[in-house]
């Protein structure tokens, strides 16, 4: 899937301040990174028994 | 008794042998019995005597303490377990995984461009480092909350963090053919039944970790995990059995628990796969309905680390090609097979004897090595009575709601001789160490029982200051599911504190700026006052407002208050992940028995040397100061313990 957005003139500015300082080579990159960060962190708060699983492990858990 | 700073510039070698959980009160007690003789001409020559621990006393915040010279404060390892305060998610403190980035689609594949990494979040400069500015050589050997090892020039091996290959702290595997036992949910556990068929062949799969490279056909789907199938043939007749995966064959004996054996997960068939190691232990191979095969957690092979276990990255396979495969788990034995009764003492026994003498070959090869070098530093750490003490303290404890009177007269020697078998490793280096060469036995805490565990969750509830949206406690529910953040003021998370819902940090906080200290003052009171319904005992000695004692690194990492428990409580550890249970206060009955997550000043650390010191009573933060010191380097301004020499 791809798509296009349309974001204010302002957002495009600190986008490309990001890309510069976080050393992304494009928009696409930056875009991608970012929204699999945020996926990754939704899924860590819903997979809290997951967490536990992993936790569970060390004894001091039952 | 010698004196440091007499010796010369140069031939300075130093030794510390640190072993987790060594109680002062059991040393002396085994030393006024003549059962610790290495140990008693170790303090007749230097010091015995009790050693703070850090606030709180647990592993990976009291080593980290030993490894910065500091509090934990600047280390930022505050317990276990902390927590994401945005979503409140408990997350295990000492590392975190970070994903992939920039991944491209090959095929059936996704490829990152730029691969996961693993990253210690423990903060400031390990003494290590310091040595190494000096050309000082050090080996750290498993030295806890040092996974993934940071960065160093010094041979360091990661310890007590360091996870299974499946990214877990110990998730072993069982094959039964006890219907019932297979159908049991078991915290820790892969259970499978076991099913022999009628050439006595039984097939099984041990699990690996998940494989995110495989694009999923539902983009929603968890990835799946890649499997490695084996065979077992057994003899029911001589109770034996012959065990074939990926070519590798393990004849076992009923009883018998097995050299370790690799194996490899293929993650892109032919092109990138993960190594792991296992062993097996035949725990039973009487019949078709009686046959029971124990697989350990998949560990991080030290020949071909699938992640970073040491430094430089090649020690752990010049290790492994010298004295053999090793374990690399953090907690290594299984105390959870224990404590799901998928173990007998005697299996535990066997297991954790296995790790100790896997240690002591690993000791007696560093010391060697050590030995040939004028001048250095050998670190090397002990993890079994930190870990046998948490199982078979009930087993000397009457007191104990888990005492088994039969148990106790079969297996009540295995603690005291855990402590024996370390003075043994005392002398053998005492014996090895030339004269001139520092030594310092140590410990990150001591132990005490842990008969009661309060429920600071349900506590919080039944104050009223966690809000539940079910309005009243239901055991075995969730913060997660229950609580209306909206009208809480705290909740607990992790094995020794408890955080305010405070506006501006936490997700749905309320508690304001100006409302924190009175709040905390107010909590602080009650806790301490908190006493048991069934003997009216003092639960928690003090409740420590965190502001009042951390350096302010890192503090915004740590809790707003750490329970200093009395001896004989703990933390309830379902509350330690935010579990509410109906009573605020209640036995412990597991074989989980013996613990130290209370008040520091209830379970002190041990402190045996070579060498007199300058305090009655020294810190563990002084070790590291003291350690430069001894090799001529003054206190980095990082370190806020001061040398003991």
């Amino acid at each position: 899937m791809s798509a296009k957005v349309k974001i204010s003139k302002e957002s495009a500015q600190k986008a490309e301040a990001i890309i510069a300082f976080q050393g992304y080579a494009s928009l696409e990159e930056m875009v991608e990174d970012l929204i699999q960060k945020e996926y990754d962190k939704i899924k860590a708060g819903d997979n809290k028994e997951e967490l536990a699983k992993k936790l569970s492990g060390l004894g001091y858990i039952s | 008794m010698m004196n440091f700073l007499n010796a010369g510039a140069s031939g300075k070698r130093f030794v510390i042998l640190g072993f987790d959980g060594m109680d002062p009160a059991v040393v002396l007690r085994l030393i006024k019995r003549g059962e610790m003789p290495n140990m008693k001409r170790l303090s007749d020559r230097g010091v015995f005597t009790m050693m703070e621990s850090s606030l709180p006393p647990q592993s990976p915040v009291a080593w980290g303490t030993f490894i910065a010279g500091a509090d934990p404060g600047v280390t930022g390892i505050f317990d276990f377990i902390h927590r994401n305060p945005e979503n409140y998610t408990p997350m295990f403190s000492q590392s975190e995984t970070q994903p992939g980035k920039w991944v491209v689609k090959l095929g059936k594949y996704h490829v990152p461009l730029k691969p996961g990494k693993v990253i210690l979040n423990r903060e400031g400069r390990a003494f290590w480092d310091y040595l190494q500015d000096r050309d000082i050589e050090a080996t750290i050997f498993k030295v806890p909350t040092n996974y993934p090892p940071s960065a160093s020039g010094q041979r360091t091996l990661a310890g007590l963090g360091t996870p299974d290959i499946l990214g877990t702290y110990g998730i072993y595997t069982l094959y039964t053919a006890d219907v019932n036992e297979s159908q049991q949910e078991l915290p820790a556990t892969n259970v499978y039944y076991a099913y022999v068929d009628e050439n006595n062949v039984m097939e099984g799969q041990i699990d690996g970790p998940k494989n995110d490279l495989v694009v999923p056909e539902d983009p929603y789907a968890e990835p799946e995990a890649v499997i490695v199938p084996f065979k077992v043939y057994v003899d029911f007749t001589h109770r034996t059995a012959r065990i074939d995966v990926q070519g590798h064959e393990v004849l076992l004996a009923e009883g018998e628990y097995s050299r370790w054996v690799e194996i490899d997960f293929p993650l892109i068939p032919m092109v990138q796969s993960l190594t792991g190691m296992v062993k097996f232990y035949l725990l039973q191979a009487e019949s078709k309905d009686k046959f029971r095969l124990y697989i350990t957690p998949v560990q991080i092979s030290p020949a071909h680390p699938a992640l970073p276990v040491s430094t430089p990255g090649s020690y752990s396979a010049d290790l492994a090609k010298q004295v053999g495969l090793f374990h690399t788990l953090g907690l290594p034995a299984d105390t959870k097979a224990l404590s799901n009764n998928t173990f007998s003492m005697e299996n535990y026994i066997v297991q954790s004897n296995s790790i100790l003498a896997e240690s002591k070959k690993l000791l007696d090869y560093e010391l060697h090595r050590f030995l040939g070098r004028k001048q250095g530093l050998l670190f090397f750490y002990f993890s079994s009575l930190d870990q046998g003490q948490h199982m078979f303290w009930a087993l000397n404890d009457p007191q104990h709601p888990y005492y088994h009177p039969d148990e106790a007269k079969r297996h009540g020697y295995i603690t005291e001789e855990y402590y024996r078998e370390a003075d043994r490793i005392v002398g053998r280096v005492q014996k090895a160490l030339p004269r001139d060469a520092a030594l310092l036995v140590m410990s990150d805490h001591g132990f005490a029982p842990f008969r009661r565990q309060l429920n600071v969750n349900s506590w919080l509830a039944k104050e009223g200051y966690l809000a539940l949206s079910a309005g009243s406690l239901a055991a075995g529910a969730s913060i997660y599911d229950q609580a209306d953040w909206g009208r809480s003021r705290a909740y607990a998370l992790g094995l020794n504190g408890f955080y305010l819902n405070l506006s501006g940090r936490e997700g749905q906080g309320i508690v304001t700026a100006a409302q924190k200290r009175p709040l905390l003052e107010e909590i602080k009171a009650k806790l301490e006052a908190i006493t048991d319904p069934k003997s009216g005992e003092k639960v928690i000695r003090t409740a420590y407002i965190s502001e009042d004692h951390f350096s302010k690194n890192w503090i915004q990492r740590a809790p707003d208050i750490i329970l200093g428990f009395e001896r004989g409580y703990r933390i309830n550890d379902d509350s330690a992940l935010g579990v509410l249970s109906a009573e605020v206060v209640e036995d412990n009955l597991s074989w989980w028995s013996g613990d130290h997550l209370m008040d520091p000043r209830r379970v002190p650390a041990s402190f045996l040397s070579s060498f007199a010191i300058n305090r009655d009573v020294p810190r563990l933060k002084d070790v590291a100061p003291t350690i430069l010191r001894y090799f001529g380097i003054d206190t980095p301004s990082q370190m806020n313990g001061t040398s003991l020499i």
